[in-house]
């Protein structure tokens, strides 16, 4: 829960920042759009008093209604995980700019991310799949993509609510909350 | 060998490029389908002299299945590419349909030689989410545990390296070390492997008497079977020489692909996630980071050196454990329909391949959203790529069991 | 019948009781990219024995010790064609041979494959049976202990192993994953169970099975391989005997 990192965010990201910078325990959290997402990665890293250089994680979610990219950095400058959500990509045609020029090691992340929600680097020179064979059709991680016996859609119903998947085959529009709720 | 009359289906492997038995002779151009990204283009043109090698997805190496399409030019190692995805098991897809209870076992095969830590990263993250205070006694039992399976995944390692290498009577002097850690374990946890053991808010079950019979046991011996282990390869010549100079990483190159653990350390930095971003009770125990290759950067045997150093902390952070052990409660007490606040939560913790971490995003449910695992074998083994540029084909075994992967992992 | 020599096809009673192409068996419909159904090879080294001997659960397996002596064994032509000189315990030694150096390939895809390692090394030892040259090509092999979880984009180099596994091969299913999925039931990439793709002679369960355990089914294995049943009805390596014995 580090001030002084908030301070500094928000002072050095001022209008490129959709939405208050967050923090809780021991994670803060900033969410950019796709356009301005290279040069605050770039702005991150080099920064002296920022100096994000090790990438620890990077997370393709898919929230109902769209998709995001999670960033997970670290700095030897503040003791809290910074994490970066690249959020608005339509969950029709995903598009984010790629990460491989700052960070080569991010090469296989997006691949991966890639296989499981179909979300599209640019600039990744290797953005083919990477967990299932080469000619699957289905990217497996949405949100639309059921596991196949699955109970909650099987004719028995799937009564128990282990056997309800996250969104009920015949969920009413208001029943579901699609997107996550942060405080 | 089979019959003449039998039908042999065309099992054309996900590769078109592999030539079965019964194609022998016709020759097809590679690729054969236009390339799909830049570096499938640049990587499969061959220039002249240079050839195709598949080290397939079965091979003696004992990693798992990984199978790496070598490009060789005689017996140097032009360029590889590593093809995974011979183990997806579809554990993320199959964490967002389970109770955040059955997560623990769901996750405990990715790293299956040191599932606790596997463990250890959920259950923080999860604690987070839920605002779970783990009593001390628990996180003491969880540190001591999960030294106690570095050791034995420190253990395990130098044994594959020397096998990787050619080495056969090693492995069995780790698989003795690896054996009487696992029976502790199995004394608490009843489980030789995938252990099941971490809860939310603390652990499963107390230290028992079989369990500190056998530690204390252990412990008389294990420094001293710690430096025969080392004696074992240290000196031996031939593995030095195969090692040394091999694989030299240097902190930038670590830096840029998104390297943990040992291999980072072997390149000179000093990143450890129990003292970069303490969790637990590392704050309280003390112990050193070892780190080699500081000017430079470090090679394959400095890869092999640090994890034998880094047991020697272990050792340390054991002891101190045993001695500083807390009473109290080992599991906080929660309700069993876990609906924690929506919300996203992320915990890394240090295992003995780097840094595990776990993103998880509640929705309010019983079952997560979203559960992100970053595996660290996962970014460890693009090193591999680009350490492996002209060396030759034996040090591509050497080079990837360096860097100690575990396939489980690496396909989730 | 069988009797009559060894022809390319199934004799009539065998293939009626066969069903390895079921449907139910089969992963996707016959025509599309997949391992599909399980794969059938005819036997023609060996005849079959004992047709029907699977399905309807019929005569107890003859033991070849209580032929001893008997003229029977001497006619077994089966697979002693040009060697009918050997004396009639050979069959017994063969065997006794075969059961005592059982040579695994090394296939261990996930965490069995360290409890696997495990049996073979110093406090579990498999070298006590002859257990202990994991041969790393399949053409030396004699057991494929399959020893985790089978993905479907493994599957198709794992069925090619099997095929290239000479006979006589038998078929080790270790771990709960290759039994029957395992915990990994309702994924989307595994397969459930690797009796889907290829004959399994013994399976034993657990997650992972403790070293004792998968010594428990290689003494299992050792068994079957020295009563000589195999795995499909294919290849049941049997005496050549009429069923009214």
């Amino acid at each position: 829960m580090d001030r002084l990192l908030r301070k500094r965010l928000e002072t050095r990201f001022d209008g490129k920042l959709l939405g208050p910078v967050r923090q809780r325990h021991d994670e803060t959290e900033i969410h950019v759009g796709t356009a301005d997402l290279v040069e605050i990665m770039n702005a991150l890293h080099d920064e002296a008093d920022l100096k994000f250089e090790i990438l620890a994680d990077l997370a393709g979610v898919d929230t109902g209604d769209q998709m995001q990219v999670t960033y997970h950095l670290w700095s030897e400058m503040t003791p809290d995980w910074l994490r970066v959500i690249a959020d608005g990509l339509p969950r029709d045609n995903p598009r984010i700019p790629s990460l491989t020029g700052l960070w080569p090691g991010a090469e296989w992340m997006e691949r991966e991310t890639y296989d499981m929600f179909g979300i599209i680097f640019e600039g990744n020179r290797d953005l083919r799949r990477i967990y299932m064979p080469p000619d699957y059709a289905s990217f497996p991680l949405r949100k639309d993509f059921y596991l196949a016996d699955d109970a909650a859609r099987s004719p028995g119903g799937g009564v128990r609510h282990m056997e309800q998947t996250h969104v009920p085959a015949q969920a009413s529009p208001n029943a579901v909350r699609r997107t996550v709720k942060t405080r | 060998m089979t019959a003449s009359n039998h039908h042999q289906p065309h099992l054309s492997s996900d590769d078109p490029r592999i030539m079965l038995d019964g194609e022998i002779g016709q020759f097809e151009s590679v690729p054969p389908y236009p390339p799909r990204t830049e570096r499938e283009a640049e990587f499969y043109s061959l220039r002249d002299g240079e050839m195709f090698l598949n080290m397939g997805p079965q091979h003696p190496s004992t990693h798992g299945v990984l199978r790496v399409v070598l490009k060789i030019n005689g017996e140097r190692v032009v360029d590889l590419d590593p093809v995974l995805g011979y183990l997806h098991r579809g554990v993320e897809k199959l964490c967002e349909n389970s109770d955040y209870h059955h997560i623990i076992s769901q996750v405990d095969p990715l790293e299956y030689v040191s599932s606790l830590f596997t463990e250890w990263a959920p259950v923080m993250a999860f604690e987070k989410l839920l605002d779970v205070t783990v009593p001390r006694r628990a996180e003491y039992i969880r540190v001591l545990t999960g030294e106690l399976l570095r050791v034995s995944s420190h253990a395990l390692y130098q044994g594959w390296m020397a096998l990787d290498l050619g080495g056969l009577a090693p492995i069995l002097y780790s698989f003795i070390e690896r054996d009487e850690i696992v029976e502790m374990l199995a004394a608490i946890t009843g489980q030789r492997m995938l252990f099941n053991y971490f809860r939310i808010g603390g652990v499963n079950g107390d230290l028992n008497h079989e369990f500190m019979s056998r530690l204390g046991d252990w412990m008389s011996r294990a420094l001293k079977e710690h430096e025969t282990n080392i004696g074992l390869l240290n000196e031996n010549e031939i593995f030095v020489r195969r090692m040394r100079g091999i694989g030299r990483v240097d902190r930038d190159m670590a830096l840029k692909m998104a390297v943990t653990g040992p291999n980072i350390r072997a390149a000179g930095v000093p990143f450890d996630v129990r003292r970069a971003h303490p969790y637990s009770v590392y704050p309280e125990l003390d112990f050193n980071i070892p780190v080699r290759g500081s000017n430079g950067g470090g090679d394959s045997l400095d890869r092999y050196l640090l994890r034998l150093d880094e047991v020697r902390e272990s050792l340390k952070i054991i002891d101190q454990c045993l001695h500083n052990m807390p009473d109290g409660p080992i599991m906080a007490r929660l309700p069993r329909l876990l609906r924690p606040r929506p919300g996203r939560a992320w915990a890394a913790v240090e295992a003995p391949r780097g840094l595990y971490g776990t993103y998880a995003i509640s929705d309010g449910t019983d079952q997560p959203f979203r559960m992100k695992i970053h595996d660290p074998s996962f970014v460890n083994m693009q090193l591999v790529g680009q350490l492996m540029k002209n060396n030759l084909i034996a040090d591509t075994m050497a080079v990837m069991a360096s860097l100690d992967p575990v396939m489980g992992g690496i396909d989730k | 019948m069988t009797q009559d020599g060894r022809e390319a096809s199934l004799p009539d009673a065998v293939a009626a009781n066969v069903s390895p192409a079921a449907d139910d068996t089969a992963l996707v419909p016959a025509g599309e990219r997949a391992v599909g159904s399980p794969i059938v090879v005819p036997n023609t080294l060996w005849t079959s024995g004992r047709e029907g001997a699977y399905p309807t659960g019929s005569s107890s397996y003859l033991h070849l010790a209580s032929l001893e002596g008997s003229d029977l064994m001497l006619k077994d032509d089966a697979r002693w064609g040009a060697l009918e000189v050997i004396p009639t315990k050979a069959d017994i030694v063969v065997d006794l041979i075969r059961m005592n150096s059982l040579w695994p390939l090394l296939s261990g895809l996930a965490c069995c494959a360290i409890e696997m390692m495990s049996a073979a090394t110093s406090k579990n030892d498999m070298d006590r049976w002859g257990m202990f040259p994991f041969r790393a090509s399949p053409r030396q092999a004699d057991v494929l202990i399959v020893a985790g979880t089978l993905t479907t984009k493994m599957a198709g180099p794992l069925v090619r192993l099997w095929e290239q596994m000479p006979e006589p091969k038998w078929c080790v299913a270790m771990g709960d994953c290759t039994c029957s999925g395992g915990r990994y039931k309702r994924s989307y990439s595994t397969i459930e169970g690797i009796d889907r793709v290829m004959p399994v002679d013994v399976y034993i369960p657990g997650c992972p099975p403790r070293p004792e355990g998968l010594i428990y089914g290689m003494m299992k294995l050792g068994q079957l391989v020295k009563e000589r049943r195999g795995h499909w009805d294919e290849h049941v390596i049997a005496p050549n005997v009429p069923t009214d014995v």
